[in-house]
C-alpha cells in the first residue's frame, strides 16, 4: 500500500473513532479510549527509536513530562488552547530528544538504557524545584466541562489524541519504509557495519530520537487537563515507561503495527483489570507478558504470525534481547 | 347489572395500557429494592495504600452496620470500591466508570489530593463528593456539591500549626527563635507556609527555613546544620518514613530545643508508634481523634472496637484513630443526608448537609460554604509516658496529652523537650 493510500486509511480510522465518540453515550468508555490511545502514541514515539535502531530508551516519563508540564506552565501563562500547546510541547521535547541524543546516543545498549533513565531523574529534580508549575505540591489545570462542537471536553481530548495517534501512527509507517527507515534498521542490525557502508549513523539516530521525543512530548500536552491536577510523583511514575517499552515488545518492534497491537492489547487489559479485579495485578500482568514474548516470542505478535506462515524468528530483533546479547558478547 | 363491553382497538389499547403501567410498577419496585451504591476509587496499592485499606475497612464497618440495621430507606448499602494503585491518572477513569457504567447513588472520594482528578467528572455530572483528607481542593474549584472530612476547617495551613506555636509562645521565658525544616513535597510545604505565618504573627525569628527531597534517608546532615542555629523551637513538617528518620537522627545528635515536633505525619499511624515508641516522648504533634478524656465523641469506642478486632486480619493500623474513624463518620453523614431527604436526589442532599449539624463518631460537624469543616478542630498532642514498644498503650489516655485546642485540653505542655523525656522516663 502506497503512504497516500495509508494515510487516507488512517484518517479514515481515525475519523470512524472520533465519529463513533460522538455517539457514545457512556463516558467511561471515550475515558478508557483515550487512555489506550495515548498509549498508541507513546509507544510508536518508542519504537522509533527502540524499535527501529535498537536504542531502549527508559526515558519515556521524561518527554511525557516534559509535555506535560510545558503545556500547564504556558496554559497557565498565556492562556493558550490545547492544539497551539502540542505542537509548542513537541517542539521543545524534539529539541530535548536531539540533545539527549546527542549526549548520549554515542553509548550503547545498557550505557544508553542508564543514561535515559537519568534523564527522568534530571527532568524530575528540575520540575520539583520549578515554583511556577507548583513544585513538588502540584498545579492545578482548570477546564470547563463543556466545549462547542464536541460537547463534552472528554470528547474533545479523545478527538485531539486520535488526531496525535494518527499522526504518530503514520510518521512510523512512512519512516519505515523510508531511506531513512532502511538506514535505521542497518543500524539496529549491525551499527559498524552500516557505518563502514556509509550510512551516516549519528545523523540517523539523532533524528531518530528527535522525532521519538516530539511524539512522547506531544501525548503529554493534553494530560495536565484530562488529570486537572498534575505532581512530580505521578507524572513521573515508572508505569509510562514500563508499558511503552513493553507494548511495542509484545506486539513486535519491527513494524509500526506492533506498538498499535501491544498498546491496544495491553491498555485495553490494564483498564479491564483496573475496574473487574484488583488493579495491583495490572504491572505484574504487564511484567508476566514481558518475560513471556521476551522469551517465546521475541519478535512479538507479530513475530508470532510471520513464523506461524514459515518465516523464521530473529531472537536479536528484539531490542531487549539484542542489548542482553551484545553485552553477553562484549563481556566474553 | 350494566357489562362493560370493549371493540377491539379499545380494548387493545387497554391491555396494552395495563400491561405498561404494570410493567412500570414492578420496575419502581424493583428499584425500590435495588441497594444503594456508594462508590469510590481509594489508593488499596502503591504508596498510599497503608491509609487507603484503613479507610476500606472503615467503611465496610459501616455499610455492615446499616445493612444489619435495615439499610437505608429500607436499602441494602452496597459498596463499589475500585483501587486506583495511588495513580492520579486511573481517577478520572473509575469516577467516570462509577457514574456511568456502575450508576452508583453516591460518591466518597479517595485520600488526599488525589481527589482533584475526579473532580471534573463530578461537577459535570452535579454529583455530591465526599472528600477525604483532602486539603483546600475547593478553594480551587468552588464546588458546592463537594465535602471534606478531615477537621481542617476553612483555613487548613493554620489548623495544622495553631497548636504547636500557641504553646510555645507561651511558655516562661517566652522563645524568640524558630527553625523550619520539611519534605519538599505538597503537604509538608503547606505546613510550612503555616509555621511561618504563625512565626511572623508571634514575632518568632526564623534562624533555619530549608526542605529536604522527599528521598533523604540520611538526615543528620540536615539536623546539624538546623542544630547550629540553636533555635528555641524545632519545627518539623514531615512524611512517615521522614518522621522516624528525623526524630531518630534528633536522638543521635542530642538535639535539645525547648519545643520539638511539628506537623509530623506518621506519629498517627500504630505502626511507628509502635516503632519509635519511647523515642516519641516530648515530642508535639496533630492528632484527629486520641482517646483522652476530655474527647468523648458518641460511638467512637464502639466503632473503633470493631475495627481494631478486624484490623490484625486484614493487615492495616491497628489502632484506627486517623483514617477509618473519619471515613465512618463520612459516610454517617452521607447516611443521615438520605434518610432524612428520603431519597438520594443529589441536590436536596449538598443542601441537607449545608444546613445541618451532624452527629457522628469524631464529634459533632457542621460544613461551611466551602465544604470544609466550619470549625477546625486538630488536634496538637504532646507524647508522654510512653514505655517500651506495645502499641496497646495508645488506647490508654495520657500517651498523648491534648494541649491544644482549649476546648479539649487534657494537659499543659511539658518544656524543655529535654524535661518532657525526662519526666517520661520517671
Amino acid at each position: 500500500m502506497s503512504n497516500g493510500r495509508f494515510i487516507a486509511l488512517a484518517c479514515l480510522v481515525g475519523a470512524a473513532l472520533v465519529g463513533a465518540s460522538m455517539f457514545v453515550t457512556n463516558e467511561y468508555y471515550v475515558f478508557a479510549a483515550y487512555f489506550v490511545l495515548q498509549y498508541v502514541v507513546l509507544a510508536t514515539a518508542w519504537n522509533i527509536l527502540g524499535g527501529y535502531v535498537g536504542y531502549v530508551n527508559f526515558g519515556t516519563t521524561a518527554f511525557l513530562a516534559i509535555g506535560l508540564y510545558s503545556a500547564a506552565a504556558l496554559n497557565k501563562w498565556l492562556d493558550l488552547p490545547i492544539p497551539v500547546l502540542i505542537p509548542i510541547a513537541g517542539l521543545l521535547c524534539g529539541a530535548v530528544g536531539l540533545a539527549m541524543g546527542y549526549l548520549t546516543i554515542r553509548l550503547r545498549g545498557v550505557y544508553f538504557t542508564i543514561a535515559t533513565l537519568a534523564l527522568s531523574v534530571v527532568v524530575q529534580t528540575f520540575i520539583t524545584n520549578w515554583e511556577y508549575v507548583g513544585g513538588s505540591r502540584g498545579l492545578y489545570v482548570m477546564r470547563p466541562s463543556e466545549i462547542p462542537v464536541f460537547g463534552s471536553y472528554v470528547a474533545y481530548l479523545f478527538f485531539l489524541m486520535t488526531v496525535l495517534a494518527v499522526a504518530a501512527v503514520v510518521t512510523a509507517r512512512v519512516i519505515e519504509r523510508s531511506t531513512f527507515g532502511f538506514g535505521l534498521a542497518a543500524i539496529r542490525d549491525d551499527e559498524t557495519a552500516a557505518a563502514a557502508s556509509g550510512v551516516p549513523v549519528l545523523r540517523l539516530k539523532l533524528i531518530a530520537a528527535a522525532v521519538s521525543g516530539t511524539f512522547m512530548g506531544m501525548a503529554g500536552a493534553p494530560l495536565p487537563f484530562y488529570l486537572t491536577y498534575v505532581e512530580p510523583t505521578s507524572s513521573f511514575s515508572l508505569a509510562y515507561t514500563v508499558n511503552s517499552v513493553a507494548m511495542p515488545l509484545v506486539g513486535g518492534t519491527t513494524s509500526w503495527l506492533g506498538p498499535v497491537i501491544g498498546a491496544v492489547l495491553l491498555g485495553t487489559m490494564q483498564q479491564a483489570m483496573t475496574v473487574l479485579i484488583s488493579s495491583s495485578v495490572n504491572l505484574l500482568v504487564v511484567g508476566v507478558l514481558l518475560v513471556i514474548f521476551v522469551i517465546a516470542a521475541p519478535n512479538g505478535i507479530l513475530g508470532l504470525i510471520r513464523s506461524m506462515g514459515g518465516k523464521k524468528a530473529d531472537p536479536e530483533a528484539n531490542p531487549l534481547a539484542a542489548m542482553l546479547v551484545a553485552e553477553k558478547r562484549s563481556s566474553q | 347489572m350494566r357489562m362493560f363491553r370493549l371493540n377491539g382497538l379499545r380494548g387493545v389499547t387497554l391491555a396494552l395500557s395495563t400491561m405498561v403501567a404494570a410493567l412500570y410498577a414492578t420496575n419502581d419496585a424493583a428499584r425500590a429494592a435495588d441497594p444503594i451504591k456508594i462508590g469510590f476509587g481509594m489508593q488499596l496499592t502503591g504508596p498510599l495504600a497503608g491509609n487507603g485499606k484503613a479507610a476500606l475497612l472503615g467503611a465496610q464497618i459501616w455499610a455492615e452496620e446499616v445493612n444489619k440495621a435495615g439499610g437505608l430507606l429500607g436499602r441494602q448499602v452496597e459498596l463499589v470500591a475500585y483501587d486506583d494503585q495511588s495513580n492520579p491518572g486511573l481517577v478520572p477513569g473509575i469516577y467516570s466508570k462509577l457514574l456511568d457504567v456502575d450508576k452508583v447513588d453516591l460518591l466518597l472520594s479517595n485520600n488526599t489530593n488525589q481527589t482533584a482528578p475526579a473532580m471534573p467528572t463530578i461537577i459535570q455530572h452535579k454529583r455530591l463528593i465526599m472528600g477525604m483528607f483532602a486539603l483546600a481542593i475547593n478553594e480551587q474549584f468552588k464546588y458546592p456539591g463537594y465535602f471534606q472530612i478531615q477537621p481542617y476547617g476553612p483555613n487548613g495551613k493554620d489548623s495544622l500549626t495553631r497548636g504547636f506555636f500557641e504553646n510555645a509562645i507561651a511558655m516562661n521565658p517566652k522563645p524568640t527563635t524558630v527553625a523550619l525544616v520539611g519534605a519538599d513535597a505538597e503537604f509538608s510545604k503547606n505546613a510550612l507556609e503555616g509555621a511561618r505565618m504563625q512565626a511572623k504573627r508571634l514575632g518568632l525569628t526564623v534562624v533555619y527555613d530549608k526542605v529536604y527531597p522527599p528521598t533523604t534517608v540520611n538526615f543528620t546532615p540536615v539536623l546539624k546544620a538546623l542544630q547550629a542555629t540553636s533555635p528555641d523551637l524545632v519545627f518539623v513538617a514531615s512524611y512517615p518514613s521522614d518522621t522516624v528518620g528525623i526524630i531518630r537522627t534528633a536522638h543521635e545528635i542530642n538535639l535539645e530545643p525547648k519545643v520539638f515536633g511539628g506537623a509530623m505525619v506518621g506519629t498517627q499511624y500504630a505502626a511507628i508508634k509502635q516503632q519509635l515508641g519511647e523515642a516519641l516522648n516530648g515530642i508535639v504533634s496533630f492528632e484527629q481523634y486520641i482517646p483522652e478524656p476530655t474527647v468523648k465523641f458518641p460511638g467512637i469506642e464502639e466503632m473503633l472496637k470493631k475495627y481494631q478486632a478486624k484490623a490484625a486480619d486484614v493487615g492495616v493500623d491497628a489502632l484506627g484513630y486517623y483514617v477509618p474513624a473519619f471515613v465512618y463518620s463520612a459516610l454517617q453523614v452521607l447516611g443521615e443526608a438520605v434518610t432524612k431527604t428520603g431519597g438520594v436526589d443529589q441536590q436536596k442532599l449538598i443542601s441537607y448537609i449545608h444546613e445541618n449539624t451532624f452527629q457522628t463518631v469524631v464529634g459533632d460537624i457542621k460544613f461551611g460554604p466551602d465544604g470544609e469543616w466550619v470549625e477546625p478542630r486538630m488536634f496538637a498532642v504532646q507524647f508522654r509516658n510512653i514505655k517500651g514498644n506495645d502499641v496497646q498503650q495508645f488506647t490508654q489516655p495520657g500517651k498523648e496529652v491534648i494541649i491544644f485546642p482549649p476546648k479539649y485540653k487534657s494537659g499543659d505542655l511539658v518544656y524543655p523537650f529535654t524535661n518532657a523525656q525526662k519526666n517520661a522516663q520517671n
